[in-house]
């Protein structure tokens, strides 16, 4: 993190710092490339694991990148990791719910961002020492996820999801890093008066694993896990979100 | 070495470092039982190593320059046995006497060994006993390898430093005992003693040297007070001319030392150590002691010379010193210095340097470096030319001549090229086709004679016969850049010191740059060449290539290829008509000698072209090409120097016919493949290269090494930050980015003063080299920067000692990207993802307004309006955003609101359509009107000074690195010394952002804060605000800035100041916005660029005015400008968060952390144990856990609450009836968090 007074910058770019390495965690975890391809490696003085394959470290750095810009537009409610079996059905997510990031607009990006408590005093947004506890605490949560769920089927993939909230617009344009998700994962909202909204059966999952809620500062997201349907076979439905999946999905399988 | 080598020599070391003897009253003292050899054994080694202990403990204050190394002696050596083992533990090694493994040591000394030990010992340090002798006399330890006993082979070369490089040599015939006795220790020792006749009967007398070096820096200073030492400042002092007087004072205090060694060798003979018969050698030497005093107002000069000798460096005291007592190194010693090329600079800073003038030589040579660099930089007038000096490298890159010259030739010689490049393209790709195989070539190597010295004589035609050099000044240091025939005549060449030249030639004149001169002559030349019609390739400023093949084949109506009736003849001639005339035309146009050299390729065109000069031309013809060249030395051929010639010279080539005898693959093995296999061509006269092929840079870099000084780490660091701004600069003007980052660093040479002869400059330095990859090829200064410093680090050297420092980037990659392609850094990047979030808002406006600027706005407003859930809603309503949509861009159209645009761009301007450009004119005028009313003014002003503003000026101030210098350039001076102020006031503030938009925190049920909050700009209104954006945006995208366009009254920033910097700074990020607005707009089609500009022009209407705009709007302009007054307070520019909204808390004693949420559980379950809880008291808790998931947003800690409360239910011992009471509480409360979970969005919980 840069010296300086912390920007909303700095900001995001520790959330998807962060990202960064849960990611790797996950694949590690839920065994979706060989776990011999990893690297045991030390961040926020916790060991993590790294993937070693140029490829899947490029796709990874890429892909967060493009959640980074995202974020920074200050329109993304929830970022997912997804799991997909071989038939691309989603078997778990992991959820990091960012909504409750500071939404700073375009031009402010690089002005020092404080936060005031309620008597008026300046508090800094990002409480170095905090954020690494609260990041390592999260970090040891995500490792254990192993341990929780159920192991997911061979040649699984995954991808990076976000979830817009719901006055974002989706980023559209061109060119175009980011695709719809299958409708299984999508809400719609109608952006009509009447907001009629249709919900993707995926969305929710049937069984929701708490992991840990950050809190340091202005870096507060909460993280959870959803595990599908499919990996459930238990019918259940939940609610709706818009959601967007990243323009690749990985060519994840081993 | 390998570390099974290690390993076990440490365990022996760490064994050897802990024994310790006491007395003989160990275990290793008893008597041995019969057949207990094995024990007998062990306790002789521990009784060795109680002698070892002893001794070390008697060896007194010998340096421990062995500790860490374990010795074993093998064989017959010099010294002996004996001795080297004294000499190893007095000096804190290990010694072993009995060697059970071969790796228990770190190093076996042996003198010779016997072929099988040869083998079986190869991979092991096995050295001469010369290593142990030469490291203590070194007084360190020396690296061992130079002492090698079992070399790799022949066949195998060694790396080898010298003076900091790094070289290969052939490895050393081992030799054998013979050079022992030759070279011996022993030898060495007799014949010492045979000199030192009255020397002590030490063993070691080179030890009490050392030891003699303080005392006699003591009885100097007290035999000659303070006053009246003269350091190496005050030498410097004496200046140039005093550089004089030095010559003629050098010799004498040799002499003198000659004269006199005795005296002053025994005045420090005796070392404490050595057992002398001290009153002996007293008397006798008192009397000459007295003697020198009694003589001593004669000698006072001559001492004085000689002490300034001594103490010239202070870091060359301890090597000045022992030549007191050894005349013969007092020559060597002085050696260096003169017949050193290095000029002997004038000092004239350092000399008047108070601060080290009153320090006394003897503690500047105790000062470790960075205290002296400190003390030198206590000197204002240093300190401003060293590195610590935050403008240095600017200024060292503005005043580097070395610099200018290599930056200017390069940009000449980029410019000519290009220029040659453009010419000679298409009839290159035409001739290229029709080349045939075998097809002769004429190729002209064009060469003025002496440029820069012709130029420059040019102006003083009346030295032209004499001897005149063209250097940048007539002091001693300086260099020649250039020098005519009459001057060669004299032995002076180019880039030899100004000292040297004259010594060889007094009466040499000395010229002056003629930069223009240069650059005149040089296009004027390239005219000429150009005027040929070859294929021209340009080489440097004054020197060309051209390929006349084509001319001459027509000319001459051959086809180049038969050899008919004379063709060859005719061509030859018409080459040589060519040169010839070329080379009138070069001398009638610049009035300066070129010469030509013709061939068939371009080497031979090389080597003809050294035969043609001077001021003449010289064909080198097919048939006299192998004599010609033959005959030549390899060193003269093109791209061979000492290094390669060198190796040539090894290997028997001296003249290039030498290279015709070797084979290919010797020369490939000696040279390498490439240089190897185009030596062996150049030999034969095959060039294979071809006129017009350019050579692509390799690496970019950055290198400072004057005035390196640092006193701390710190300076170090930012430092390289600056130092990795202007590689950045450099990569970033070369379009490319590069994958690995190499550093050199020089340091100073052990040796070497602190103080080098040519004032601040590097001196005598070690040059380290060391490389990183980094994966990725990028230009990304923070990286750079990052992986710069981390090298310098891993280089350990104490900043004191740096002297140069360069970074380089190679591998490099062409920066495909477009114009914002420098800012497109690092590995993260996507190709796709233009915008990144640390650019400034202007180059991100240029990520989406390329794709469909329209578009773009349309969608912006829809952001703002569906900012509706009221979880996320932040505290203040969303910037502004353009309610622009295209169909209401067409509302507000030109003709009717006659206010202006505050902003142009001049060249956006150019780039518009005649009749917009018109309209755009018509709408300046009446601006500068109406910049009166106070009104209009101010609502055009924005500020980082008053945040709260009207929302459409605000603007912030774009980094200071972003503004262009250009447009500082044309503000009028009062101004620009405003935007400058603002800058200097805030260091701190880098915002770039131009909306002052309200930050929003996402959480519901926020209190707005009252005041002092830019946040309340928005208040507003959507609609208003939405029109600030708007404005924003389309004003980076298209970038109408005022700019100098709109000439202000100066009365205006008389006025306001506030009122014009920020109108000033408002121009900047728009001007530094190069990157969208020209090409954008051009790019356009027409009507949608007009469309673009109508848009723009409304919303500066609607901004600078106030005038016109409709009604619901200015009240509103208003009520901004009463809150900008209010929160006038808030001068710094951050964005304030409001408070966060408090967590929902249980019960009153708000309760929030789960520690203390468990423990009032557990009292409350404890309480109620046998009871079923009370249904409010359950109510209240499942609300507060729905507030838990819904508004804390941590499921997790509900989840906890709940499972703690489960198992205190399931762990109490309840009664059956109140277990089933508390088992329903826990179904309502999970029920209760399962439903706001789901609210979320949440599946359902795992509970």
């Amino acid at each position: 993190m840069a010296d300086g007074p912390a920007t909303f910058t700095t900001l995001i770019s520790a959330f998807t710092t962060f990202l960064t390495v849960a990611i790797h965690t996950i694949l590690y975890e839920r065994s979706i490339y060989p776990r011999t391809s990893f690297l045991s490696a030390r961040k926020y003085n916790y060991a993590v694991r790294q993937s070693r394959h140029p490829k899947v470290c490029q796709w990874i750095a890429d892909a967060v990148a493009a959640v980074e810009s995202e974020l920074l537009k200050g329109t993304v409610g929830r970022v997912a990791v997804v799991i997909f079996d071989q038939s691309e059905k989603p078997l778990e997510r992991f959820m990091f719910d960012c909504s409750r990031l500071p939404v700073v607009p375009a031009g402010e990006w690089d002005t020092p961002l404080v936060r005031e408590s309620k008597n008026g005093e300046r508090t800094d947004i990002l409480p170095l020492v905090d954020l690494e506890e609260q990041l390592r605490a999260a970090m040891a949560k995500l490792t254990v996820c192993g341990t929780l769920l159920r192991p997911v089927p061979e040649n699984c993939s995954f991808t990076v999801a976000i979830e817009l909230k719901d006055e974002g617009d989706a980023p559209i344009g061109h060119p175009q890093p980011w695709v719809p998700v299958s409708p299984g994962l999508q809400k719609s909202v109608d952006k009509d008066a009447e907001r009629r909204s249709r919900t993707g059966e995926d969305v929710g999952g049937v069984k929701t694993t708490p992991l840990r809620n950050v809190e340091a500062g202005e870096m507060m997201f909460e993280m959870w896990i959803e595990e599908g349907k499919a990996k459930m076979r238990g019918p259940e439905k939940n609610r709706n979100v818009v959601e967007l999946g990243e323009g690749w999905r990985s060519s994840a399988s081993s | 070495m390998g570390s099974r080598l290690e390993q076990k020599s440490t365990l022996v070391r760490k064994r050897i470092e802990g024994h310790t003897f006491d007395d003989e009253a160990g275990d290793e003292y008893e008597g041995s039982k019969f057949g207990g050899f094995p024990e007998y054994f062990r306790r002789k080694k521990i009784k060795l190593q109680n002698k070892d202990a002893q001794l070390r403990t008697q060896s007194g204050d010998k340096p421990n320059i062995f500790k860490g190394v374990v010795c074993h002696v093998n064989g017959y050596t010099q010294p002996s046995l004996n001795d080297l083992h004294t000499m190893i533990v007095q000096h804190g090694g290990g010694f072993l006497q009995y060697l059970d493994g071969k790796t228990m040591v770190t190093h076996i000394i042996a003198s010779n060994l016997t072929p099988k030990k040869k083998e079986e010992f190869k991979r092991y340090r096995i050295v001469k006993p010369a290593w142990i002798v030469d490291s203590i006399a070194a007084g360190k330890l020396l690296p061992w390898d130079a002492y090698r006993v079992v070399d790799e082979g022949v066949g195998q070369k060694v790396l080898g430093f010298d003076n900091g490089n790094v070289i290969t040599q052939a490895n050393r015939k081992t030799q054998g005992y013979k050079e022992q006795t030759d070279t011996s220790w022993y030898t060495s020792q007799l014949k010492a003693r045979d000199v030192q006749a009255t020397s002590s009967s030490t063993a070691r007398p080179r030890l009490t040297f050392t030891q003699t070096v303080t005392p006699s820096e003591e009885i100097e200073d007290d035999e000659y007070p303070l006053p009246e030492i003269t350091s190496s400042i005050e030498r410097a002092m004496e200046g140039l001319d005093g550089l004089d007087e030095d010559d003629d004072e050098l010799p004498e205090p040799v002499e003198r030392t000659e004269d006199a060694p005795g005296p002053e060798a025994k005045l420090e003979t005796p070392p404490p150590t050595s057992p002398l018969p001290a009153p002996a050698d007293k008397t006798l030497f008192l009397p000459e002691d007295a003697a020198i005093k009694a003589t001593s107002p004669i000698n006072t000069p001559t001492r004085q010379a000689f002490r300034k000798e001594t103490v010239l460096s202070p870091g060359r005291a301890a090597a000045a010193i022992p030549p007191i007592e050894s005349p013969a190194r007092q020559e060597t010693a002085l050696q260096p210095r003169q017949g050193s090329q290095e000029p002997d600079y004038t000092m004239s800073i350092v000399k008047n340097s108070e601060a080290l003038r009153s320090i006394s030589p003897s503690r500047l040579a105790n000062m470790t470096a960075e205290e002296h660099n400190a003390l030198l930089l206590s000197d204002p007038k240093i300190r401003k030319s060293t590195v610590v000096h935050p403008d240095f490298l600017e200024q060292y890159y503005r005043e580097s001549r070395l610099h200018h010259l290599s930056t200017w030739k390069a940009d000449l010689k980029a410019q000519l090229q290009a220029l040659a490049a453009e010419k000679s393209s298409s009839q290159k790709e035409k001739l290229k086709v029709k080349k045939l195989p075998g097809q002769r070539r004429y190729i002209m190597h064009v060469d003025f004679d002496s440029f820069f010295a012709a130029v420059s004589l040019k102006k003083h035609p009346e030295y032209v016969d004499k001897p005149a050099v063209v250097a940048h000044g007539s002091g001693s240091g300086s260099e020649i850049a250039s020098c005519n025939y009459p001057a060669r005549a004299f032995g002076v060449s180019n880039g030899m010191w100004m000292r040297r030249a004259q010594e060889l030639c007094p009466e040499l004149k000395i010229l002056p740059y003629d930069f223009p001169g240069y650059e005149e002559a040089s296009r004027k030349f390239y005219d000429a060449i150009m005027a040929t019609g070859g294929v021209v390739q340009s080489v440097s400023i004054d020197e060309a290539l051209v390929d006349i093949s084509q001319i001459c084949f027509a000319e001459a109506a051959t086809d180049g290829v038969k050899r008919a009736e004379g063709g060859v003849d005719r061509e030859q001639a018409v080459a040589d008509g060519i040169a010839q005339k070329m080379r009138d035309e070069v001398l009638a146009k610049t009035g300066c000698a070129v010469s030509v050299g013709i061939g068939g390729n371009i080497l031979l065109a090389k080597v003809a072209l050294r035969k043609a000069k001077p001021a003449g031309q010289y064909q080198l013809r097919p048939e006299e090409v192998l004599d010609f060249i033959g005959k030549l030395e390899v060193k003269s051929l093109p791209g061979v120097a000492w290094s390669i010639g060198g190796r040539l010279e090894e290997i028997g080539c001296k003249l290039v016919k030498d290279i015709r005898e070797m084979t290919k693959e010797k020369l490939i093995n000696t040279l390498g493949p490439k240089t190897g296999e185009k030596l062996w061509d150049y030999a034969r006269g095959i060039d294979r290269a071809e006129v017009g092929d350019q050579v692509v840079r390799k690496s970019v870099s950055a290198e400072v090494n004057w005035g390196v000084r640092f006193e701390n780490q710190e300076q170090v660091d930012e430092f390289m930050h600056g130092l990795c701004g202007e590689l950045h600069k450099r990569l970033t003007k070369e379009k490319v980015k590069g994958k690995q980052l190499t550093m050199k660093v020089m340091r100073r040479a052990g040796d070497a003063p602190r103080d080098p002869p040519k004032h601040l400059g590097h001196g005598k330095c070690d040059t380290y080299n060391k490389s990183v990859q980094l994966g990725v090829a990028t230009n990304d200064k923070e990286l750079i920067v990052k992986e710069a410093i981390a090298m310098m680090k891993s280089f350990n050297i104490s900043p004191g000692e740096l002297r140069g420092i360069g970074i380089q980037m190679q591998k490099l990659d062409t920066l495909k990207a477009g114009p914002d392609g420098a800012d497109l850094a690092s590995q993260r990047k996507l190709f796709f993802k233009r915008g990144q979030p640390s650019k400034p808002p202007a180059e991100r406006a240029d990520d989406t307004v390329p794709e469909d600027p329209i578009q773009d706005d349309v969608k912006t407003p829809q952001k703002a309006q569906r900012f509706v859930d009221a979880n996320n809603r932040p505290s203040v309503p969303i910037p502004p955003i353009a309610p622009h949509t295209p169909s209401k861009k067409l509302l507000n159209t030109l003709g009717t609101q006659f206010v202006l645009p505050t902003q142009f761009d001049p060249s956006v301007l150019a780039e518009l359509p005649e009749d917009i450009r018109s309209k755009l004119a018509k709408l300046v005028k009446p601006d500068s009107g109406m910049e009166a009313p106070p009104e209009p003014a101010k609502a055009a002003v924005a500020g980082p000074v008053k945040p709260v503003q009207p929302p459409s000026a605000i603007v912030g101030l774009p980094n200071q690195s972003q503004l262009d210098p250009s447009i500082l350039e044309a503000l009028p001076k009062d101004v620009r010394a405003e935007i400058m102020g603002f800058y200097n006031k805030s260091p701190g503030n880098r915002k770039r952002g131009e909306q002052a938009l309200l930050p929003q925190s996402p959480r519901k049920a926020r209190t707005l804060p009252t005041s002092k909050q830019p946040v309340k700009r928005k208040r507003g209104g959507g609609l208003f605000a939405g029109r600030a954006r708007s404005n924003m945006r389309s004003g980076d995208s298209s970038t109408l800035t005022q700019a100098n366009f709109v000439a202000r009254p100066v009365s205006r920033h008389l006025q306001n100041d506030d009122v014009t910097t920020a109108t000033d700074t408002e121009a900047e990020p728009a001007a530094a916005n190069d990157t969208v607005d020209p090409e954008f707009l051009a790019a356009l089609p027409e009507d949608v660029r007009r469309e673009v500009l109508a848009q723009q022009r409304n919303v500066r209407l609607q901004r600078a005015g106030g005038i016109d705009l409709s009604l619901h709007q200015r009240p509103r302009a208003q009520r901004g400008k009463k809150k900008a007054a209010e929160d006038e307070v808030l001068l710094e520019r951050v964005i304030v968060l409001p408070p966060r909204p408090s967590k929902p808390t249980f019960t009153s004693r708000k309760l929030t952390e789960l520690p203390d949420l468990r423990e009032a559980m557990k009292a409350w379950y404890k309480e109620f144990e046998d009871e079923a809880p009370y249904e409010e008291d359950v109510l209240a808790l499942v609300k507060y856990l729905r507030g838990v998931v819904l508004d804390e947003r941590d499921v997790g800690k509900a989840v906890a609450v709940l499972k703690w409360v489960e198992w205190l239910i399931d762990e109490g011992e309840a009664r059956a009836s109140a277990k089933s009471g508390w088992n329903m509480a826990l179904q309502q409360m999970k029920h209760g968090v399962q439903s706001a979970a789901e609210e979320r969005g949440l599946g359902r919980l795992d509970l």
